[in-house]
């Protein structure tokens, strides 16, 4: 039996604006409410409404056959509420289904869990309550930001009460001979650990609409046929988990309309479960089916889900993302020491991922995949424009 | 007496120090009762005949092309800003000329111009050197050459006593002028192509202004730093060399109030981001401060070729968040920061004169001059130093750090001092410079 673990991250960032050294120091905000909310809208419209309404049927038309599992950010969430409501109601729709498990991370998709362990610790639980406030959930499964792992990580989630699953990415270097398709634990065999399987998930979030793909274009029967070649390899009955992890985004924004991506999410399912031995189950219940040993599984590096690479060097790797973010953690104590909430909340919303990202001057095939996804000009623009930020915070200290 | 100008910038636009000092000069030698035709890269073929002291805002316009004048006085214009627009003074000097209307330069000087040319004394052959090096493709160089190419008629078209070029752009359009009028030539050097390249530099340029100065019947030197070059690098004789120091034009309305943005000290590099102004060493300044004073703030104000280099490396040096850019600052962004900043470093490699201190010293915020510009040798209050002392220039920092009371002070008497260096001065320095030039070319003449 193979059972495919759909996980779908919803992340939306705040943007910063294109801060000057002369808007320091003043009453104004640091963020760019127009692009934001410019940006939410667009992407309610070609993908959260779309797509949440399409899941929505199929889980009903399923009844239970068919589930899913979402990863939705603090930021984005808030969003939801200031500009777009109505993408917020139709995901408690889906939750209240029943077959849609809710996944924690940090609040602000931030790299707290590499500089400040406290922080981390912090804005998981923000994440938990937000969970509970706006869901009445409580997470089982835990993913960092941008599938950010390393053993040192399932130390501090496990830490957390009720975590009992991680996600992270299927990376070659650290599975060696492995396959992906199998449940493992972590290196101190104390949790739960998921790999996304990262070929069949890039060939729908990546390469969907790519026409020098020499599979393009992808249908429904030869992606099921690909899935019902991989159990093949199955095992001693062993069940298989296939982890097909994406941006949801990829839905209608990344991959348009026109590439007829709902169709084909549409039609997968129904495809998926005509075969007797293929299903759809959620990360929490994984352990539940793993009718095996689990194997565990050590990262001594930090990996991610970025780029070729795979490891931190999309929002850690130039002087720019070094200096950046250094700076924030070094003002983010002083800035709790402070007590003042609002400038809290601004510098929180200063630690997401997103951030970085801009700074990211590989440019090379990933580095199209960067620039696509940036606000300014250049990396450094998105450099100067953070560390006046942060210039600005210090400076309303005291 | 009247005066035939040319020169590549003018307020509205001022895209470095040349715009401004050129501004108060024309301003200070109209109150002298001197007329001045000026020629600036307009679209348009116009000059601007200035008589009265407020013309320099007015900027009135004459059409060489009487048709076209009849047409330009048909329109009335609601303000100065539509009239300049008309001709073609953006604020972009080099959307001044369009690059399809340039003529072809090289076939004009293979038909009719080349008799022009032909004289072999060594003279003309200067005139032809400069001619015939403006070639290149660069929009600069194409602008440069249909500017030169109308110099023949205005300058026949007009009548004038005298002819004053400002830099290399204008040096082939004076040098035409005055084989065409047979009027004296005055070339003033505002920087040379040493000093904007910071290195060799353009072949091309260096011998437009080597031809430039040599034809001229007099060179000015906006210092005696300047002076030193021109003798040194081109060899031209002391004997024709004036210096004229730049002077300050006081920005109408400015209050040296100051209103912070940071608390603790904040430190100003204001100018263009290349080599020539030693930009790279206001970072290993700071580098060397901040070590000593984490809570002051390094400023840098501006845009140019070595902005992305300087930005990487200030992120590489962990500078945190204490240095910054605020990229292109238009006038009264300029005017925040200065009134924001407590200290003004000019790191210039070389430095021929060097507005922006002056400006500086006007908001009473305290200098720290490169000892290699000209501006160190017309100010008494403020900091000179070797451009390349970087401990030097991180110890009077901490200095005045250190000593707030001192470094207000300095701030204090620096305003001052820089309220009395008047265009008016300069002017009268310039006018006689005309007047001895003139006397002797008319005994020369006589003879």
């Amino acid at each position: 039996m193979l059972n495919i673990v759909f996980y779908f991250q919803v992340h939306q960032p705040y943007r910063l604006k294109h801060f000057n050294v002369l808007d320091i120091n003043k009453s104004s905000s640091l963020f760019d409410d127009n692009a934001n909310k410019a940006i939410m809208q667009k992407v309610a419209n070609k993908c959260y409404l779309p797509t949440n309404r399409l899941l929505l049927d199929i889980i009903k038309k399923f009844d239970g056959k068919f589930k899913i599992a979402y990863s939705i950010t603090g930021t984005a969430i808030e969003q939801f509420k200031l500009y777009s409501p109505e993408v917020l109601e139709s995901f408690k729709e889906l939750v209240a289904t029943g077959h849609v498990e809710l996944i924690g991370e940090t609040y602000y998709h931030s790299l707290s869990f590499l500089y400040d362990h406290n922080e981390f610790l912090d804005q998981v639980q923000m994440h938990k309550d937000l969970l509970k406030s706006e869901f009445n959930y409580v997470p089982e499964t835990f993913r960092n930001t941008e599938l950010i792992y390393q053993d040192r990580l399932s130390d501090i989630v496990y830490e957390i009460e009720g975590f009992k699953t991680i996600l992270t990415e299927g990376v070659d270097r650290i599975l060696d001979w492995r396959s992906p398709l199998y449940a493992y634990k972590n290196y101190s065999k104390s949790l739960n650990l998921l790999l996304k399987y990262y070929k069949l998930s890039d060939d729908i979030a990546f390469r969907f609409s790519n026409r020098e793909w020499p599979e393009f274009p992808l249908t429904v029967d030869k992606f099921v046929n690909w899935i019902d070649h991989l159990t093949l390899s199955e095992k001693e009955n062993h069940n298989q988990f296939l982890n097909l992890f994406m941006d949801y985004e990829t839905f209608g924004e990344h991959q348009w309309a026109e590439t007829g991506i709902f169709d084909f999410m549409k039609h997968l399912p129904q495809e998926v479960l005509k075969m007797k031995h293929l299903g759809f189950i959620t990360p929490k219940e994984t352990p539940d089916f793993a009718n095996y040993q689990q194997e565990s599984i050590s990262f001594p590096e930090p990996v991610s889900w970025a780029d070729e690479e795979r490891d931190l060097s999309a929002w850690l790797e130039n002087d720019m993302q070094k200096n950046a973010i250094e700076t924030l953690y070094e003002l983010l104590p002083r800035i709790k020491q402070h007590g003042d909430e609002n400038l809290l909340e601004q510098a929180r919303k200063l630690t997401t991922s997103d951030h970085f990202y801009y700074m990211c001057t590989k440019y090379f095939q990933d580095g199209d995949v960067h620039k696509y996804f940036s606000p300014y000009d250049s990396p450094d623009q998105a450099y100067i424009y953070y560390i006046n930020a942060l210039a600005d915070l210090e400076e309303k200290l005291n | 007496m009247k005066v035939l100008m040319f020169t590549w910038e003018f307020p509205p636009f001022i895209s470095g120090g040349l715009g401004m000092a050129c501004y108060g000069m024309v301003r200070s030698l109209l109150k002298l009762g001197i007329k001045v035709d000026l020629i600036l890269p307009t679209k348009e073929m116009v000059y601007f005949p200035l008589v009265e002291e407020d013309d320099v805002d007015k900027l009135p316009a004459v059409f060489l092309e009487t048709d076209k004048q009849k047409e330009f006085d048909t329109i009335s214009f609601a303000n100065i800003k539509e009239r300049l627009d008309y001709i073609g003074v953006t604020t972009h000097p080099e959307s001044y000329v369009k690059m399809k209307d340039i003529t072809r330069y090289l076939h004009v000087l293979e038909s009719e111009e080349t008799t022009f040319f032909k004289t072999k004394d060594a003279h003309d052959r200067m005139l032809e050197d400069a001619i015939f090096n403006l070639i290149g493709d660069e929009d600069l160089i194409r602008k440069v050459q249909e500017y030169t190419l109308r110099a023949q008629k205005i300058a026949s078209a007009l009548h004038f006593d005298l002819i004053h070029a400002h830099d290399w752009l204008c040096y082939p359009a004076g040098m035409i002028a005055r084989k065409t009028s047979k009027k004296p030539l005055v070339v003033h050097i505002h920087a040379t192509e040493f000093d904007r390249s910071g290195g060799p530099g353009d072949e091309r340029i260096h011998k437009i202004e080597y031809a430039g100065m040599m034809y001229a019947d007099r060179v000015i030197a906006v210092s005696q730093y300047t002076a030193q070059m021109i003798m040194s690098r081109y060899r031209i004789d002391s004997g024709r060399i004036k210096i004229v120091h730049n002077a300050f034009t006081a920005q109408p309305g400015l209050n040296g109030y100051k209103q912070r943005i940071f608390k603790g000290p904040t430190i100003l590099f204001l100018g263009r981001i290349t080599l020539q102004k030693g930009p790279d060493y206001f970072l290993d300044v700071a580098e060397r401060v901040l070590k000593i004073h984490p809570e002051c703030r390094f400023i840098v104000a501006g845009t140019g070729d070595m902005g992305r280099r300087l930005l990487r490396k200030s992120a590489e040096l962990k500078l945190k968040n204490k240095f910054l850019f605020t990229g292109f600052l238009n006038r009264s962004q300029v005017e925040q920061i200065l009134k924001a900043s407590d200290i003004y470093v000019l790191p210039s490699v070389s430095e021929p004169f060097g507005i922006a201190p002056l400006e500086a010293m006007a908001y009473g915020v305290t200098s720290i001059i490169s000892k290699q510009s000209g501006v160190s040798e017309v100010v008494n209050h403020a900091f000179k130093i070797d451009f390349w002392d970087v401990d030097r220039m991180a110890e009077t920092i901490c200095y005045l750090i250190e000593n707030p009371d001192i470094c207000l002070k300095m701030g204090q008497d620096g305003k001052n001092e820089v309220n009395n260096i008047l265009w008016d001065e300069a002017a009268e320095k310039i006018r006689k410079v005309y007047t001895s030039t003139l006397s002797e070319y008319l005994e020369s003449i006589s003879l």
